[in-house]
């Protein structure tokens, strides 16, 4: 990631937590406008301040204008169409969106329809957007970024349509549709007011109809929609109050559930084009990253049926064939020798051995420190009870059910791309880029995702079908082996983790010092600012390694929760507290997170008698701005733990949609669990060990515990995620269930590799 | 908390720079034909299926081979090489991806284990790829357990 | 090769030891049924040959020949309408990104002919075969049991 550090490097002011900048100044624009057949549309920009020179290209075209693609188009035919800038893996994005986006509207939800905005750029126009400026938003509090980090995850998420860091409902869904429809709701009002001659104020809507009650007077929306394109833009659209919300907080249908029940769902490895017959690539990149192809034999696969191009890129080998399996069947008949480096010689233990000789040479007080308060150091060195612990994470595919793949066809200067990608327009700017072509050549198709986890946030896939669709001059679509996508990840990376926490003679903790081995963000991760401990200091050491890493669901979150949390739990041992007691001193001054804390010990049953070799464990995070705590009960009696209930609350601001939300707990604690339970890529030799789900399982539905889940709606101005947060308290609950029911202190995960 | 403003300009450069090389020619490009034209399916029939010695054998065609060889040094199908099967612990073929339930299992293949396992393959090993082969006759299954002793000797 | 798939005939040209999956979806066009892993081991890719549930990445067209194939696409009634396992997936919001449900359903119906009311266990068991990793097993587990007509819940719904 060269590119960061550039920045960083850069960066005036070497950021540091706590630290106050206020430069940027939010203020949201709405743009109105009237297509062609007299429908109205409105949508949202946001600006920034004074945006640096730098950043302004990047984020909008040189005009210092962030065009934003949530847009609501309401037709002559009464139809809302919601056009959302994030793309549908499952989280529920698509349905919830337009919820927020009704409701504000008042709009006839049988009328609703989604529209997925082209990954194209261009979909927002710059000559209707008229300057707008939104109600101030408040002082960010500990649960919301800063006021820089928001402004900027605001507008790449909406303006470079990421889908990720369980962004769209808290950004997108609550600053962009919900003041698009409220604005459109105040223009429909607006020109019934002027057809009727009678005052706005007395005019009400409700399910897509605008009416007038003293009058009797009525008009649907399609009715009023050209005349509401030429008034005026409100210059204060009123958002609602929970009170009035009659969609948002309701667990509505997902709009994409029935095409995934009868197999018309059109995921990436579906795409066709029609009129044109493909042709399917398998591809082969050396185990070592880095590597190059030295030498290729191919004379065994040319002669097998069905091949029409065997393919050296360099970097990897292709085979295109007439159907997937030849192409597939072709390759794995060719041998390939791979350019040597020092990263042959890599495994997972020379990876954990260099992480330890890195925290031990930032020792006590080495190392980038993220926060500090009062003084640790000092604090420990005359504590009356000292604990320490050491943790290791292992690295972590993704393992999304639909393998990587990409459809791509590029001619005569022109290049079609066709995948299921987290980020449309960084899969359309690889395509151009790889080419050698400007991106308005590249004409990018997005489809539903089979699972992201943040590995469709990152485009090799794209670039790999567009190089050969290059070569072949005809469609072909490239298909990923499950080996492959197991091998050629971009891995949640592994780290270690060390814990110094000083007690007084009352048991009270006074110190925290921690030093783990860092790569990735959030990186406010290992922070536990939410907790009350008068001194603290908390440091990240780089450690640079070769495999490839990227964002996995939760991202440092799944590391540093399960770091912080089971030292937690080792601090209540060692001071013979209760765990869910000690947790509930520390969070004394939290008043969220202990009602979140709780509510779920409450559900569990916290201190009720279990049977022999079984136990309750307890974890609580705050991450993606909800607060999250599990407790999870698990039976130790077989040779195996086995995890049979898991009781979560969450308090994600205000759920808006809370099945939806209830689902992605559910969802988050199962990617957990399995991670925890079995997750494990090793290195030898430079290479990623496993292949495919014999050695890189999965947890099955005989193994799934029971989940419930409550939610609290803890403040409706300052919304949480949902994809990521439930995932990170589950593994600390999960060994800390372990260590409860009788079995060991469970220091580096796997679980699994502990009990075989 | 402000490291957070960084990542996020870090990802936008990523995102739009995400590949760094120009568009790179392939090395090696062997054209072996055209789509559609040419490269004719191979039109070889199934193996044909060889005498019905025993009723075990009729059956293990029917329901098993599918996915099982049974000759020595065979390659492993949709399951594995069961020749020997018999005595041989579970989870011993080399060319063969077992499910972790297998693998885990422990299992000696006495025909007593064999029995449980075609009698309900799921039930015995909760997550196994041997999605099909159920064989719900007592009757069939002592005779297909017969038969692969049979090959076992 | 003559297999019957979804009820109709169906002349099949390719190596009989192509996997049937690879046939569905790029002769035939049957997208439903999705590849995932290529080795039997996630049940994404899962059909019914004579009935019986097989995963089609790992069973050769040459094992369905005279056979009949049932996919995702086939499994509505006649008329259209959903099967009542696709209506119990729609009424518990089961699919979340949606790629493994298709192999799901066909397990599921699978289990239901050959045990009309099954216990958790057996739900279970039938169904561990297949993977899915946005972790939806709890509302599939009720879904089987909506659609059986067991599930306690629904019931007493039902009867208020």
């Amino acid at each position: 990631m060269n590119e960061m550090s550039e920045v960083i490097a850069e960066t005036p002011e070497t950021p540091k937590a706590g630290k106050k900048r206020g430069k940027w100044t939010r203020r949201t624009f709405i743009g109105a406008g009237l297509l062609t057949g007299g429908a109205l549309v409105v949508g949202v920009a946001i600006r920034s301040g004074k945006p640096p020179e730098r950043l302004r290209a990047m984020l909008a075209g040189g005009d210092g204008e962030i065009l934003v693609n949530s847009f609501v188009k309401i037709g002559k035919d009464n139809i809302v169409t919601a056009v959302v800038p994030h793309v549908e893996m499952g989280q529920g994005a698509h349905t919830a969106l337009a919820q927020m986006l009704a409701d504000e509207l008042d709009a006839d939800w049988n009328n609703v329809r989604i529209l997925e905005a082209p990954g194209d750029g261009h979909f927002a126009s710059h000559n209707i957007a008229r300057e707008f400026l939104a109600p101030e938003l408040k002082v960010p509090s500990v649960l919301e970024p800063t006021v820089d980090g928001g402004f900027l995850t605001l507008a790449k998420m909406m303006a470079l349509q990421i889908t990720g860091g369980s962004f769209s409902i808290r950004g997108t869904g609550q600053r962009g549709m919900r003041a698009a429809g409220a604005a459109a709701r105040a223009m429909l009002v607006a020109a019934a007011a002027e057809k009727w001659q009678l005052p706005a104020s007395e005019i009400s809507v409700d399910r897509g109809i605008v009416a007038h009650a003293k009058s009797g007077k009525r008009a649907a929306f399609g009715e009023l929609a050209e005349a509401a394109a030429k008034q005026a833009l409100p210059a204060q659209p009123k958002l609602k109050t929970p009170k009035d919300f009659k969609l948002m907080g309701k667990p509505i249908a997902r709009l994409d559930i029935p095409a995934k029940v009868d197999g018309t769902a059109i995921f990436g490895i579906d795409v066709q084009i029609p009129g044109q017959k493909l042709s399917y690539a398998a591809v082969k990149a050396p185990p070592v990253v880095g590597a190059k192809v030295a030498k290729m034999d191919a004379s065994a696969a040319k002669a097998m049926p069905g091949v029409l191009q065997i393919l050296n890129m360099g970097d990897f080998v292709a085979v295109v064939a007439e159907g997937y399996w030849q192409a597939q069947q072709a390759l794995n008949q060719i041998t390939v020798e791979y350019s040597k480096s020092d990263a042959d010689k890599i495994d997972t233990a020379a990876i954990f051995a260099g992480y330890g000789k890195a925290l031990d040479e930032a020792g006590a007080d080495g190392g980038d420190t993220l926060a500090e308060t009062g003084d640790a150091a000092a604090f420990f060195a005359k504590a009356a009870k000292k604990v320490t612990a050491q943790y290791h994470v292992p690295f972590l595919a993704h393992a999304a059910m639909e393998p990587m793949n990409c459809t791509a066809w590029v001619r005569g200067g022109l290049c079609d791309v066709w995948a299921g990608s987290q980020s449309p327009l960084g899969a359309r700017n690889a395509a151009a880029k790889t080419l050698g072509i400007s991106a308005d050549k590249v004409n990018y198709h997005n489809t539903y995702l089979g699972g992201g986890f943040g590995r469709r946030s990152e485009t090799d896939n794209i670039e790999m079908a567009v190089r050969i669709a290059k070569a072949t001059g005809y469609p072909v679509k490239l298909i990923w082996s499950r080996e492959e996508d197991t091998q050629q990840d971009w891995y949640r990376p592994s780290a270690s983790s060390r814990f110094e926490a000083g007690l007084d003679a009352s048991g009270k903790l006074m110190s925290w010092n921690n030093i783990h081995t860092h790569l990735f963000d959030p990186q406010e991760a290992p922070l536990v600012s939410y907790y009350n401990i008068p001194n603290s200091l908390i440091r990240k050491v780089d450690a640079p390694m070769h495999l490839r890493f990227g964002p996995w669901r939760s991202v440092d979150h799944s590391q540093q929760s399960w770091f912080i949390e089971s030292f937690v739990d080792e601090i209540a041992e060692a001071a013979g507290k209760d765990p869910l007691a000690l947790r509930r001193e520390l969070l004394a001054k939290s008043p969220r997170h202990l009602a979140v804390l709780n509510r779920v010990a409450k559900m569990a049953g916290w201190g009720s008698a279990l049977p022999a070799k079984h136990g309750r464990g307890i974890a609580i995070a705050q991450s993606f701005g909800s607060i999250v705590a599990e407790v999870a009960e698990v039976d130790l009696t077989a040779k195996k733990p086995r995890v049979t209930k898991v009781y979560c609350c969450a308090d994600p601001g205000f759920a808006m949609n809370p099945d939806g939300y209830t689902a992605q707990m559910e969802s988050g604690i199962i990617y957990g669990l399995t991670a925890a339970l079995y997750g494990e890529i090793m290195v030898k030799n430079g290479a990623v060990q496993q292949s495919n789900f014999h050695d890189y399982p999965m947890l099955r539905m005989n193994e799934a515990p029971d989940i419930f889940v409550e939610i609290i709606n803890g403040d409706a101005q300052r919304l949480g995620g949902g994809g990521e947060p439930g995932l990170p308290p589950l593994a600390p609950a999960l060994t800390n269930a372990i260590r409860a029911a009788g079995g060991m202190r469970i220091r580096h995960l796997p679980v699994a590799k502990h009990f075989a | 908390m402000q490291q957070t403003k960084i990542l996020f300009i870090g990802l936008i450069l990523a995102a739009l720079s995400a590949c760094g090389s120009p568009a790179e020619e392939p090395a090696e490009q062997l054209i072996v034909a055209k789509p559609g034209a040419g490269a004719a399916p191979d039109s070889s029939p199934a193996p044909a299926a060889g005498d019905l010695a025993s009723k075990g054998k009729a059956i293990f065609a029917a329901a098993c081979a599918a996915c099982h060889s049974v000759e020595a040094g065979e390659a492993s199908g949709a399951g594995p090489n069961l020749h020997g099967i018999l005595g041989a612990k579970a989870g011993r073929v080399k060319d063969f991806a077992y499910s972790q339930a297998m693998k885990t299992s422990g299992v000696i293949w006495t025909p007593m284990e064999l029995d449980l396992l075609l009698a309900n393959p799921a039930a015995k090993f909760p997550g196994t790829a041997m999605a099909a082969g159920k064989l719900t006759d007592a009757a069939d299954r002592e005779a297909v357990i017969a038969y692969l002793t049979d090959i076992s000797k | 090769m003559k297999l019957t798939i979804n009820g109709k005939m169906q002349e099949i040209t390719a190596d009989p030891a192509t996997p049937i999956l690879w046939a569905l979806r790029e002769q035939l066009g049957l997208n439903g049924t999705k590849f995932g892993c290529g080795i039997a081991q996630c049940g994404a890719c899962t059909v019914h040959l004579d009935g019986r549930p097989v995963r089609s990445c790992s069973t050769p067209l040459s094992q369905a020949e005279g056979k009949s194939i049932v996919t995702i696409e086939g499994i509505a009634s006649g008329d259209g309408a959903l099967n009542r396992l696709q209506q119990a997936w729609i009424s518990e919001q089961v699919p979340q990104c949606g790629y493994c449900q298709s192999g799901q359903i066909m397990s599921a119906a699978a289990l239901l002919a050959d045990n009309p009311r099954p216990s958790d266990e057996q739900i279970n068991i039938a169904m561990a075969g297949n993977i899915c990793r946005c972790g939806m097993y709890g509302r599939i587990r009720k879904a089987i049991k909506v659609a059986a007509g067991i599930d306690s819940e629904r019931q007493q719904e039902a009867a208020t």
